[in-house]
């Protein structure tokens, strides 16, 4: 009987997460630096910078509605969005993957984090098509 | 019975003697042994035997080879990038260190710029590139084509610019296709790549301290070509010609352009505030007169 209603109690416990929060997969994110942001807007606050390569969960949630062009996070303890084009399933080569020691020696200071970020929010990328 | 007694005493210190001798001949034969398994040559002898022998040397090339590929490894995370590679990278560098100058981290106007550029690039038959573009909240630099990462450029362009010459959509698609031309005919690159970038590019800096007056040079050369040095007149007449060249078979598209020219340059007459684009990009009179046809002498 007890164990009946563990078991109960646990599977409710994970439908009503899994109607509010599910776990779509972890992605990498591609640019060299970039923000996670409040709201799904270029121009809305970054909650935290990331850089390449870095894990990000992307996250479902039947409260939030992030648009086709933004993913909602979850990046440590923060939940947010990042524009989709930015995240990729395999963890990609990044700038500074490869080069480490000459990247290391630019010594960037947070404002150049922060502005290097922005960057890939205030771009306008386009590309034409294969022949 | 004493006699008895003799060969009886006799006999078991015969046997005594004999089992003592027996046992010290075994002992000797076991370090014998001991010493045959610690000669080399024997142990050489049993390893080829079973195949050992091989299978070290197999094991030693081995982690002589991995030894190699880390300490190949350990250097390469102390390259330089490739030339092209250190470009994109220095454009990007060059736009987050002018970031407050240039004033780019701003809400955009929406021109759906990306769509037009990009049906205009595929219009002429530019497949397979990519680019970024990057409008700016200044007139102190007007507009600018830069190297960005593989098959891509970087268009820089002036918002206050745009709007005080009220261009259109269709407009600004050409002004930056103009750049995109510039940037395929290679100017920027060439002027700022400097003798240390080809020597030093895809070099690794092991052992050493990496050379950052690379990159300082690369951001004067930079500053220098985007401020002050430009483009020259045989630039600015090749770039004037391609535009010509593609635009001709669309009359609609010349036309445009022409009018484009036209437009900036009565602009730049009375605007002294944008009296270094004439100096920087010469000179739209003269790309009027270019694009101008031939007046017959009869």
């Amino acid at each position: 009987m007890w164990i009946y209603l563990l078991i109960l109690s646990s599977l409710s416990l994970a439908a009503t997460k899994s109607t509010d929060e599910k776990l779509v997969g972890v992605f990498y994110f591609n640019p060299i630096f970039g923000h996670v942001h409040q709201s799904s807007l270029k121009t809305s606050p970054s909650l935290t910078t990331i850089q390449c390569s870095y894990p990000v969960k992307v996250i479902e949630s039947s409260k939030v509605s992030a648009g086709p062009e933004w993913a909602y996070v979850q990046v440590a303890d923060y939940k947010g969005f990042i524009l989709r084009q930015y995240l990729s399933e395999k963890r990609p080569d990044c700038f500074q993957g490869r080069y480490p020691k000459f990247f290391d020696s630019l010594n960037l200071d947070l404002a150049e984090l922060y502005y290097w970020g922005r960057l890939y929010d205030q771009y306008t990328q386009g590309e034409t098509r294969v022949r | 019975m004493t006699n008895i007694l003799k060969v009886k005493l006799g006999f078991v210190s015969f046997m005594i003697l004999m089992v003592a001798s027996a046992y010290s001949q075994n002992q000797k034969l076991q370090e014998e042994k001991e010493l045959e398994l610690v000669n080399f040559k024997n142990i050489k002898q049993v390893l080829q035997e079973d195949g050992l022998s091989q299978s070290v040397i197999t094991k030693k090339k081995k982690v002589k080879a991995m030894k190699v590929s880390q300490e190949g490894l350990d250097k390469s995370r102390f390259k330089y990038p490739e030339e092209k590679e250190f470009l994109g990278f220095m454009t990007e560098y060059w736009l987050v260190k002018n970031a407050q100058l240039l004033d780019w981290d701003h809400e955009k106007p929406e021109y759906g710029l990306e769509a037009s550029f990009k049906a205009m690039l595929e219009k002429f038959g530019f497949y397979h590139k990519k680019f970024k573009i990057m409008l700016i909240n200044t007139p102190s630099l007007v507009r600018v084509s830069l190297p960005g990462n593989e098959r891509e450029v970087v268009l820089v362009l002036s918002v206050p610019f745009i709007r005080s010459l009220d261009l259109t959509k269709l407009e600004i698609s050409l002004l930056l296709l103009e750049d995109f031309f510039r940037f395929e005919l290679g100017y920027f690159e060439k002027s700022v790549t400097s003798e240390k970038l080809k020597k030093l590019g895809g070099t690794s800096f092991y052992g050493t301290k990496p050379d950052l007056t690379l990159i300082e040079e690369t951001m004067k050369n930079y500053n220098n070509q985007i401020y002050e040095k430009g483009f020259t007149f045989q630039q600015q007449f090749e770039v004037t010609k391609k535009m010509d060249s593609y635009l001709k078979a669309n009359p609609e598209l010349w036309n445009s352009y022409f009018r484009l020219l036209g437009k900036i340059e009565r602009f730049l007459k009375v605007n002294s505030q944008y009296k270094q684009y004439i100096k920087l990009y010469p000179s739209p009179d003269l790309q009027l007169k270019w694009l101008s046809p031939e007046e017959k002498i009869l």
